[in-house]
């Protein structure tokens, strides 16, 4: 592994801390991430796999401990641009077209206009819309907002790409597909991912590498390497090694769901 | 038939049933005049050629009048009882004054249109104004509440005890500050009134923005100033066009309303009052009408507004 993209080192987080209601949602988490890597972070409802990507991504700081990427703090990075953001919701603005959505970080970091365009084409070729460049995003159906939401996050060519449950409200068919598409992207990007999910096929499909986290407080149980050949394809779901770490991944949760439980476990929203 | 034009052909249908429904109810029932005057009396006092006022209030059938006027010849044509004493002609459009019997009676010409026309333009404008710097007013203070929230929360309890204030009842005093005839004295009215709908509403859009495009923005390390431009504001719109839309119809009644407490000759509610005190109630009925019709038109602008300006909201997909 080259330097790490991503560092974590005993990272904790509270919510509502001195309160009656606070709440531990992270807790001694050390976590490192490299160079064009494809991490996902799997666990219950309320393990904070959420909450770290969050850290991670400078939208949520840390109690305790320290966020690093490419080097420096999570701050400096998210100032630096170096995320791309995409969340379960596609969070397209509703008056803005299809086009214009992902021309939205790159009017931000003020591209001149002939270079503007230009990534919105290629964006909206790499996710197979450029049909529908002057559509409205109520005009499109979920997976295709949700192309268009991951569109938007690599138009400026983010370093890191941050996925929380990117299609976890998507038909089963679709899901399959985008995850396809994604990997595919992934592999002309270069890019590092870092990917939220509460499904397992979705997981060891996308991964390099997968990190089950526990509930109540969130932390790290297991991480497991990802050894599948690369390019992966619809082959890949029928390979032995596939239902195997499937398998492995799903005891992982199992076993991590067995810890005793204490407080409450909570979610951002 | 097209779904589009079914929707303008219905609504038009059920008026025209209305008024024949209230016209013939009027004549069935033989309903008084200054009860409910018929549509076509308000229509026809509009434009009807000659307005006759008598000070006693019987009014002369228009067979008379129009024998009196035939040909502009007042005077010859007058009939034997009448003992014409032509005066020096007092408003725009008076052909007459003169006695029969116990009558007094004025002829003018041109009906009410003109008159109502004027003062309707006259209100408008008191309307407009008194909506624009309340509506400016509203939407300036929801900026600086949804940018620093303590001022919100220093703020709030005020606008919220100045909306439940009666604030009509303070016509007169403003009457009295800036001068009965003064218009701003109702535009002031006005922007009190539009103020509150506009700034609550426009504050909840601005700080209802979801959550998550918010934390985009903040990914994206965007400054405060283009979340507001990019993303606030956007998402306001929807919310500061519904406060829009209860401010015009706020906006009419408050300077109607504040009429009635006084003001120049010319203003629409002091037109309504005079003619309603006079028992000129089909004058009265056809200014409120005009009144009602502004009230409509101004409430079509903003929704014409509201789809130039955002015409990707869900409310006028098709």
């Amino acid at each position: 592994m080259t330097e790490a993209v991503v560092l974590l080192d005993s990272v904790d987080k509270t919510f509502g801390g001195g309160t009656a209601a606070q709440v531990q949602a992270l807790s001694d988490i050390n976590l490192s991430i490299g160079q064009n890597e494809f991490v996902s972070l799997i666990g219950p409802s309320g393990c904070g796999k959420s909450t770290l990507l969050r850290v991670i991504g400078d939208l949520i700081t840390p109690s305790a401990g320290q966020a690093k990427v490419n080097g420096k703090s999570a701050a400096q990075a998210r100032l630096d641009r170096d995320y791309g953001m995409v969340f379960q919701a596609a969070t397209l603005y509703d008056w803005r077209t299809v086009a214009k959505n992902v021309q939205l970080p790159l009017e931000l970091m003020k591209y001149p206009k002939e270079k503007k365009e230009q990534r919105t084409r290629e964006m909206l070729a790499l996710v197979e819309l450029s049909d529908f460049a002057r559509h409205y995003p109520w005009q499109l159906s979920g997976g295709m907002q949700q192309r268009v939401a991951i569109a938007r996050a690599l138009a400026f060519q983010p370093s890191i790409l941050l996925m929380d449950e990117p299609f976890g409200a998507l038909d089963e068919m679709t899901r399959e597909r985008l995850n396809l598409e994604l990997l595919d992207i992934w592999r002309k990007t270069k890019t590092t991912v870092v990917f939220v999910t509460h499904s397992i096929t979705e997981a060891v499909f996308l991964s390099t590498r997968v990190v089950v986290m526990s509930a109540r407080p969130g932390r790290i149980t297991q991480d497991i390497p990802i050894d599948l050949p690369q390019p992966r394809s619809v082959e890949t779901r029928e390979n032995v090694r596939f239902f195997e770490l499937e398998m492995q991944v799903r005891e992982a949760l199992r076993q991590s769901e067995r810890r005793p439980e204490s407080v409450e476990g909570r979610q951002p929203q | 038939m097209s779904e589009r034009s079914q929707r303008i052909v219905a609504p038009v249908l059920i008026l025209v049933v209305f008024l024949l429904a209230w016209e013939g109810m009027v004549t069935a029932l033989k309903i008084e005049q200054f009860l409910l005057p018929k549509p076509t009396a308000i229509l026809s006092n509009l434009v009807q050629v000659v307005r006759v006022d008598a000070a006693d209030s019987t009014v002369l059938a228009d067979r008379e009048v129009a024998a009196l006027l035939r040909a502009n010849r007042l005077v010859v044509d007058l009939p034997a009882a009448v003992s014409p004493e032509l005066l020096v002609p007092a408003e725009e459009g008076l052909i007459a004054e003169f006695r029969q019997g116990s009558r007094r009676v004025l002829l003018t010409r041109g009906g009410n249109l003109t008159p109502i026309l004027q003062a309707s333009w006259y209100t408008l404008k008191e309307a407009l104004g008194g909506l624009a710097m309340g509506a400016t007013a509203g939407i300036l203070v929801a900026l600086a509440t949804a940018r620093w929230t303590a001022t919100r929360e220093a703020l709030l309890p005020f606008a919220i005890a100045a909306n439940s204030m009666p604030i009509i009842a303070f016509a007169p005093i403003l009457n009295n500050w800036f001068g009965i005839d003064n218009p701003f004295s109702k535009m002031a009215i006005v922007a009190v009134m539009v103020f509150f709908p506009l700034m609550i509403n426009t504050v909840r859009g601005l700080t209802s923005a979801p959550p998550r495009s918010l934390e985009l923005m903040r990914s994206y390390a965007a400054s405060e100033f283009a979340i507001l431009f990019k993303a606030r504001i956007p998402n306001a719109l929807p919310y500061l066009f519904s406060g829009l839309k209860v401010a015009g119809a706020l906006a009419m009644i408050g300077a109607i309303v504040g009429e009635y407490f006084g003001g120049p000759r010319i203003a629409l509610g002091v037109f309504i009052t005079q003619e309603a005190s006079l028992f000129r109630f089909a004058s009265a009925w056809a200014a409120i009408l005009m009144a009602c019709a502004m009230g409509i038109s101004l409430y079509l602008l903003i929704i014409l507004a509201e789809r130039l300006a955002m015409p990707w909201h869900s409310s006028f997909r098709e």
